[in-house]
C-alpha cells in the first residue's frame, strides 16, 4: 500500500450543534510534519496548517454542553416513553417508542462519549478551536498522538525548565513592551503608510 | 502577574503553576476546568526581518524589484535575483512575493493551497438527490455525467479519495437518462399507434 500523506487524528464532527442538519463539518489529520484542519461544506474544503514547530499551547477548556444534551435527550426519551406506554393506539404506540429508543440511544451515545470541552490551538500568530476535539477523552488522546510529533520539531520541555523560562519570558517582555506570546511590537510612525514592525 | 497564555473563557492570565499539570484545573478568573499544555516554541524569540543590503559596487546583482539593493539568491519559481527583503522562504525553498502569490493561486505550491471544491461529490449529489424528484433529472443527469467527466482528473480531496464517487456519479446518471430515453420512446411509439 502506498504510503499515504496523511493519517486521520479525529472523524469529521460538525461546526454547529445542530450536527444531523449542518454539512459544515471538521477533521483532523497528521502530516509529515504539520497538523491540518479540514472543513468542509461537503462540495469544497478548506485546508489549515499548524506545523508541529510553531504550536505554542493545546488549551482544552471543559464544558457543560454535553450535560444539558443529555438531560434533554433524557426529557425526550422519557417523555415519548410515556406517551407510548399510555397512549392506548397500537400505531401512537409504535411511533412514539422508536422516537423514544432514538432518544435514548442518543443520550447512551452522549454519556458513553465523556464530558465535552473546546479545545484551542494556539501559535505565534493565531488562536485556532479545534472542532472537532470536542470531547475531553478524544481531545486527551489526540494530544497523545501530537505530543511526540511536536517534541520531535521543538524538543521537549522539562516541568522544571517552565518557571525559569516564565520567568525569562516576563522579564523580557517587560523590557520589550512586547505582546503577549512573544508577538513582535508595531510602530505608527506615519498615520498614513501601515505599522512597522519594531524588533 | 503577566503570562504568556489566558484563559479561554476570561481570559484571565494563568499562572505557570496551572500548565502542563495532565489534569484539569480552575482557572483563576472564572474557575472553568482547564487543562494546558506548552511546549518550547511559547518562549521562541522573532528574528526580526532583515532589510536588503544596498549596492555598493555597480556590477553587483541587484534585486529584481529594488534594483538599489544586493541580490542574495534566485527565486526558485522565476529565476529572479532577489534582495534579503523579497526572499521569502517556505519550507526551505525561496520564492519571490508573486511567485508565491500565484502559486498559491494556481495551486502550484501545495503547502500554500488552502482551498479545493470536491467536484466529485457535487456530481454525486446531483446524481442522487434529485431522483427524489425524478423529473429534475431530465436537466441534473446531463450536468451530472458533465462534471463527473469535465473534472475527472481534477485534484479530489487532499487526503486520500478514490474515484468510486465519480464513477457512481456517471452510473446513476446514465441510467437516469437511458430511463428518460426508454420513456420517450415509449410515448412516442404509444402516441404513433393511437394517432
Amino acid at each position: 500500500m502506498a504510503d499515504r500523506e496523511y493519517h486521520r487524528l479525529t472523524r469529521s464532527r460538525s461546526r454547529s450543534i445542530f450536527g444531523i442538519i449542518s454539512t459544515s463539518r471538521s477533521s483532523l489529520w497528521l502530516g509529515k510534519d504539520h497538523l491540518l484542519c479540514i472543513d468542509t461544506t461537503g462540495y469544497n474544503e478548506n485546508y489549515k496548517r499548524f506545523y508541529y514547530r510553531d504550536i505554542q499551547a493545546l488549551t482544552f477548556r471543559k464544558t457543560d454542553g454535553w450535560i444539558v444534551m443529555a438531560g434533554v435527550f433524557a426529557l425526550l426519551a422519557g417523555g415519548f416513553g410515556l406517551i407510548a406506554v399510555f397512549g392506548g393506539d397500537p400505531i401512537v404506540a409504535w411511533v412514539f417508542g422508536i422516537l423514544a429508543g432514538i432518544c435514548a440511544l442518543v443520550l447512551i451515545l452522549n454519556l458513553a462519549a465523556g464530558p465535552g470541552c473546546k479545545c484551542f490551538l494556539r501559535t505565534a500568530v493565531q488562536t485556532e478551536e479545534l472542532i472537532s476535539l470536542n470531547r475531553l477523552r478524544r481531545a486527551r488522546k489526540a494530544l497523545e498522538r501530537l505530543r511526540p510529533l511536536i517534541a520531535e520539531a521543538q524538543g521537549v520541555l522539562a516541568a522544571e525548565e517552565i518557571p525559569a523560562r516564565m520567568r525569562a519570558w516576563t522579564g523580557s517582555s517587560a523590557l520589550e513592551g512586547q505582546s503577549p506570546g512573544g508577538a513582535p511590537g508595531f510602530e505608527v510612525d506615519d498615520p498614513n503608510a501601515p505599522p512597522r514592525m519594531v524588533s | 502577574m503577566d503570562s504568556p497564555l489566558q484563559c479561554p473563557k476570561c481570559k484571565a492570565a494563568l499562572a505557570e503553576t496551572l500548565l502542563n499539570r495532565g489534569e484539569l484545573v480552575p482557572c483563576p478568573g472564572c474557575a472553568a476546568p482547564l487543562q494546558i499544555e506548552i511546549f518550547p516554541a511559547l518562549f521562541r524569540r522573532f528574528t526580526p526581518g532583515q532589510d536588503g543590503e544596498r549596492l555598493v559596487v555597480e556590477d553587483e546583482a541587484s534585486c529584481f524589484y529594488h534594483p538599489e539593493k544586493k541580490a542574495v539568491l534566485p527565486c526558485e519559481g522565476c529565476g529572479r535575483f532577489l534582495c534579503a527583503l523579497c526572499d521569502c522562504e517556505l519550507q526551505g525553498q525561496h520564492f519571490c512575493p508573486a511567485c508565491l502569490e500565484s502559486g498559491k493561486k494556481k495551486g502550484r505550491i501545495r503547502k500554500l493551497e488552502d482551498e479545493r471544491y470536491l467536484y466529485d461529490n457535487i456530481a454525486l449529489s446531483l446524481a442522487v438527490y434529485p431522483t427524489l424528484v425524478f423529473y429534475f433529472t431530465l436537466i441534473t443527469a446531463p450536468m451530472a455525467l458533465y462534471i463527473a467527466i469535465r473534472y475527472w482528473n481534477a485534484p479530489r480531496s487532499i487526503v486520500h479519495r478514490t474515484k468510486l464517487r465519480l464513477i457512481s456519479a456517471i452510473a446513476i446518471a446514465s441510467l437516469q437518462l437511458a430511463g428518460w430515453a426508454v420513456g420517450f420512446y415509449l410515448l412516442a411509439t404509444n402516441a404513433k399507434f393511437h394517432g
